[in-house]
């Protein structure tokens, strides 16, 4: 069996950016690779720029200096239309307050990253994955109508309907108790293993972070793998 | 007060004047303030000026006005109740210098005169009223005549010297009659210039001055014993005068603020509930520090009142330069100055703004109080409006309508128009909505910006609503007045044939007619004279006719005054019979025929017999005929026409009309030297007056209409604010999940465009609806379409959403937007 490719790579990795004309520097070198369908946990403490990572990994923002490449592509060469169009297609996104369109039922806040890339039947694939999330019953229920913790299983519908490469997930359960974050947690891993995706996951929880396969702390400036 | 809330209470305005939405709510009030402090003074202004009949106008303190010469024992009583009198007669006239001719008011007048204010006469003057033989005109007769003081003028058959200039002077009538310019005639003048002749059209003023009791207790012995054709005015009775075109048009002026007012308080409310909603953490914070809750009631009340004052200075002054623009462009269309506004006049808009700011300001500001700051703290959500909120707001909303309709005087046509209003609001808004929909659905089909614009029309369907109301509206508005302002008056002159004619000759009295009948028939004019005979409707089938009428008939016009009767052998070519038949000329049966309006208006029916009273002698005949008349065609016409034997004896003047070509005008001016005693009314002269002044009423409107439209852009900008922050969150989520920039800025863009033509298209449609209603019921021209709306409304509104749109919209960089996702957790 081969070994699992490279899907996530930085190399030397900076940001910095001014402020009340002083220039910050978050990092200066970063190096992280990470592996098809592997679970990883970035922690630390608030301010150590773990968003800012994560918003450079998923192609959201770009870096001072040194390259990322999402499975072999330069992330930070490419022009605005170009990352938009590799994030549509390959990266999915959970956060800690959902982010769903209150407007918009359940099947259509998950169609929704489906039929920004033109993907022909978004409607029915979004209502497969309602179904896989446990809330087949839930379609045309809008965000006001469901739980929080319903709300976080449509996002996690919505994520993995678009079949990612690699999944971000923000702080997944900052805003659920302890046992329906505890449910989530179960479920967003679940579909993870079945769908071999690779999963980048932020959070200051010890427990959350325990359950990825690697684990790095963002301290100072530089990664320190756990 | 606590000076720490004071202190704060300036900082907090200081710095809030950088946020849009506070910017935006001074510049509504402020809009608001200076409209109707505007039209307030204005209309104040024009009503004291035109209308109100009170002490400085007045020229005594009491005034007995009669359509028939003064009753001797009239005079003779207020003389024996110790009374001050003096008459006054007044009637329009030409007069002429070489060869211009202008229609004047003349005023008969002899010393004492007036009896109360003065006359400023241009050089100063010795004397109270011109010596006989001279004269004093308003500024516009020198003008029109192209004359100085000076030369002389022809009044009737004496020539008069004008010896000044007459800038202001109290007495000078009411209604129409005091837009012509005057002259000031002595009354030694007056038999020798003929143009006073029995019959004529004149009114009769006997002016009385006393003391304040006298005046009162003969007041109360004259009321019960004036005859129909006789009015008295006096001080208490300050009222202006109603029933006439001009009063009534005085009192919807300040109507046309309605809609501003209207935009102005959405655009208070929407900004004011934006900046409570940002101020609830800061209230929450001020709070947990010790602030009193009433504190941060009066913090925020202080700073609407720091605000209001301001506003309320700077509108007023814009308001007042507003009202001199506006008086220097009617000031030449207006007989005299007008005099002053009263002081609460430069109040009321102020007053108003102050209002519209506090009650409106009130239920967001008690709201701030009662803000939970534990909750707040905890990082929760404010819970939604209670619903003792609710209804605190509307009670503030219904004490707002209120204080609205009674600043804008007429309260029930304000009431209806603000109905009206908001019944074509909420249609337009629904219309808008749904061809909105309509349009998304094949877009979305077809591309993937067409499906994220169904998104973005459904979330913001409340906002495209309120949106799409006003700016279609506005649009309405704008195009009616514009459309009209161009080419109303241009089409209803033109509807008129060649031959109508364009002079009118009034007072011909029995022995000119036939000098008269020579004159046009030596200068080819065609024309036609009338007899007419004054005369009072009092009998029907020889009974009194009053008791056989119903209330509504009661009402009716031909009772309530002398009615111009005429006798004639043949049917005026410009009438239609309609039922009966015309007489025989030498038929010795007084008969009559009769206009159908008044025989419907009185329920009266061929057959019926009808008595007149004429000059105190009864006359009477049958109604053997039903005409049709058209009353437009510039012809003599009458309601009533009695066959030649039954009116042919008694004593009246004549009336005809006739056309003179551009080059044959000079026939006017000869006329009238040959028989300087006629009225020679010229109709175009009459017509270019009109034409000036709906010409400086659709500037003035322009000017209302102007401010109007700021009003509704602000309140756009303030909806589309609302909104801002919902906009940024889903172009930030929706970058995040895969658009670019550019994606949701056309998203941006598509929504405001498509939103822009139907707006602009619904605008285009409504107004060839009130433009076809204008031309069919008023003008009675046909109605025709106004392509050039069609093509430049909804390119217009396109613009304006467009811009307005993308002036607030600030382009989102994808570094940013996970940033505002995670804020918003």
């Amino acid at each position: 069996m081969n070994a699992p490719a490279t899907v996530l790579e930085t190399q030397n990795l900076a940001k910095s950016f001014r402020s009340a004309g002083r220039e910050f520097e978050l990092f200066k070198s970063l190096n992280l690779s990470v592996k098809s369908g592997e679970t990883l946990a970035i922690v630390g403490k608030s301010g150590a720029g773990k968003s800012t990572l994560l918003s450079l990994l998923a192609g959201l923002d770009v870096p001072t200096s040194g390259s990322i490449s999402l499975d072999g592509q330069r992330l930070d060469t490419l022009d605005d239309a170009t990352r938009a169009k590799l994030r549509s297609e390959q990266i999915a996104f959970i956060f800690q307050s959902f982010h769903l369109l209150p407007e918009l039922d359940a099947q259509a806040n998950v169609a929704l990253p489906l039929e920004i890339r033109n993907e022909p039947n978004a409607m029915q694939k979004a209502a497969d994955w309602l179904i896989r999330v446990g809330l087949g019953e839930r379609l045309d229920h809008t965000p006001s109508q469901l739980s929080g913790g319903e709300q976080q299983r449509v996002a996690i519908a919505r994520a993995f309907a678009g079949e990612p490469k690699v999944l971000f997930a923000d702080e997944p359960t900052g805003n659920l108790d302890e046992e329906t974050g505890n449910q989530i947690v179960d479920q967003l891993f679940a579909f993870n293993e079945q769908q071999g995706t690779t999963l980048i996951l932020i959070t200051h929880d010890p427990e959350l972070a325990a359950r990825c396969q690697r684990r790095i702390l963002l301290v100072n400036g530089t990664l320190e793998e756990r | 007060m606590n000076p720490v809330v004071m202190k704060l209470a300036q900082r907090q305005l200081w710095a809030q004047l950088r946020t849009v939405e506070w910017r935006a709510l001074l510049l509504a009030t402020w809009l608001a303030i200076t409209l109707t402090t505007f039209l307030s003074l204005l209309s104040d202004r024009l009503e004291q000026g035109l209308l109100r009949e009170s002490a400085s106008v007045l020229g005594a303190d009491l005034v007995l006005r009669s359509s028939r010469p003064l009753d001797e024992q009239r005079i003779l009583d207020a003389q024996q109740a110790g009374l001050e009198t003096t008459q006054v007669i007044q009637f329009p006239t030409m007069v002429g210098a070489g060869e211009n001719l202008v229609l004047s008011s003349a005023r008969i007048v002899t010393a004492p005169y007036p009896l109360r204010g003065e006359i400023v006469t241009e050089p100063t003057q010795g004397t109270a009223v011109p010596p006989p033989g001279e004269t004093w005109v308003e500024p516009r007769i020198l003008e029109q005549l192209q004359i100085d003081v000076g030369d002389q003028i022809q009044f009737g058959y004496v020539d008069l010297t004008v010896t000044a200039r007459m800038l202001t002077s109290p007495d000078r009538g009411s209604g129409f009659r005091s837009l012509s310019p005057h002259v000031l005639v002595n009354k030694a003048d007056l038999e020798q210039s003929g143009v006073l002749a029995p019959g004529s059209r004149a009114q009769f003023r006997l002016l009385m001055a006393g003391d304040a009791d006298l005046i009162t207790a003969f007041e109360a012995e004259l009321q019960p014993k004036l005859e129909q054709y006789e009015r008295v005015l006096s001080l208490t009775s300050d009222q202006p005068v109603t029933g006439n075109a001009l009063g009534n048009g005085m009192s919807y002026l300040r109507l046309s603020a309605l809609t501003a007012l209207l935009l102005s308080a959405l655009t208070i409310m929407l900004a004011l509930r934006r900046f409570s909603n940002g101020q609830q953490g800061r209230s929450a914070l001020l709070m947990s520090m010790g602030l009193q809750p009433r504190e941060v009631v009066r913090l925020y009340l202080c700073q609407l009142l720091i605000a209001a004052l301001v506003i309320g200075a700077a509108g007023t002054l814009s308001g007042v330069i507003f009202e001199r623009i506006a008086d220097y462009w009617i000031s030449d269309l207006l007989p005299q100055a007008l005099p002053s506004a009263n002081w609460w006049s430069y109040l009321s808009g102020a007053a108003l703004g102050f209002a519209m700011l506090i009650l409106l300001g009130l239920p967001p500001t008690l709201e701030q109080a009662r803000v939970p700051v534990a909750q707040l703290l905890r990082g929760e959500d404010i819970g939604t409006q209670t619903s003792s909120g609710r209804s605190l707001y509307a009670l503030s909303l219904a004490l707002l309508g209120a204080t609205i309709l009674l600043f804008l005087q007429a309260p029930l046509a304000a009431f209806l128009l603000l109905l009206a209003l908001g019944i074509c609001g909420i249609l337009f808004g629904w219309v808008a909505q749904q061809l909105l929909h309509w349009i998304a659905k094949p877009l979305a089909k077809q591309m993937t910006l067409g499906r994220l614009l169904k998104i973005r029309l459904s979330q913001q369907r409340r906002w495209h609503r309120l949106q799409s109301a006003v700016v279609v509206l506005l649009l309405t508005l704008l195009s009616v007045v514009w459309v009209s302002r161009q080419d109303l008056l241009q089409e209803w002159q033109s509807q008129f044939p060649d031959d109508v004619p364009n002079y009118f000759v009034i007072n011909i009295q029995d022995w000119q007619k036939p000098g008269l009948d020579e004159f046009l028939e030596q200068r080819q004019i065609e024309t036609d004279l009338y007899p007419m005979i004054r005369g009072r409707l009092t009998e029907l089938n020889d009974a009194p006719i009053r008791p056989q009428l119903n209330e509504e008939q009661l009402k009716d016009g031909a009772l309530r005054r002398e009615l111009n009767l005429t006798w004639r052998d043949t049917m005026p070519e410009h009438n239609q019979l309609l039922s009966g038949q015309w007489w025989d000329a030498d038929s010795s049966e007084p008969q009559i025929s009769i206009e159908r309006d008044m025989l419907e208006d009185l329920g009266l029916k061929l057959g019926d017999k009808l008595g007149f009273d004429v000059g105190g002698q009864p006359v009477s005949g049958t109604i053997t005929s039903i005409r049709e008349v058209q009353w437009e065609s510039f012809r003599p016409n009458f309601y009533v026409i009695f066959s030649r034997q039954a009116l042919e004896n008694y004593p009246g003047t004549w009336i005809t009309s006739f056309k003179l070509a551009e080059d044959e005008r000079t026939a006017a001016t000869d006329m009238l030297r040959e028989f300087p005693s006629l009225t020679l009314i010229d109709i175009d002269q009459l017509l270019e007056q009109l034409a000036g002044w709906l010409q400086r009423l659709a500037d003035s409107s322009a000017m209302v209409l102007g401010l109007t439209l700021a009003c509704g852009l602000i309140l756009i900008a303030v909806t589309l604010l609302q909104a801002l922050e919902q906009r940024r969150f889903e172009a930030a989520l929706l970058q995040t999940l895969g658009s670019t920039s550019k994606q949701t800025q056309r998203l941006d863009l598509l929504e405001f465009a498509l939103l822009g033509a139907v707006c602009g298209a619904l605008a285009a449609a409504s107004a060839e609806v009130v433009l076809a209603a204008l031309h069919y019921n008023l003008l009675r021209v046909d109605v025709r379409l106004h392509p050039e709306l069609w093509f430049s409304l909804p390119p217009l509104a396109v613009m304006l959403f467009v811009g307005i749109g993308f002036a607030l919209r600030t382009p989102l960089r994808i570094e940013q937007c996970y940033h505002i996702l995670r804020s918003k957790t």
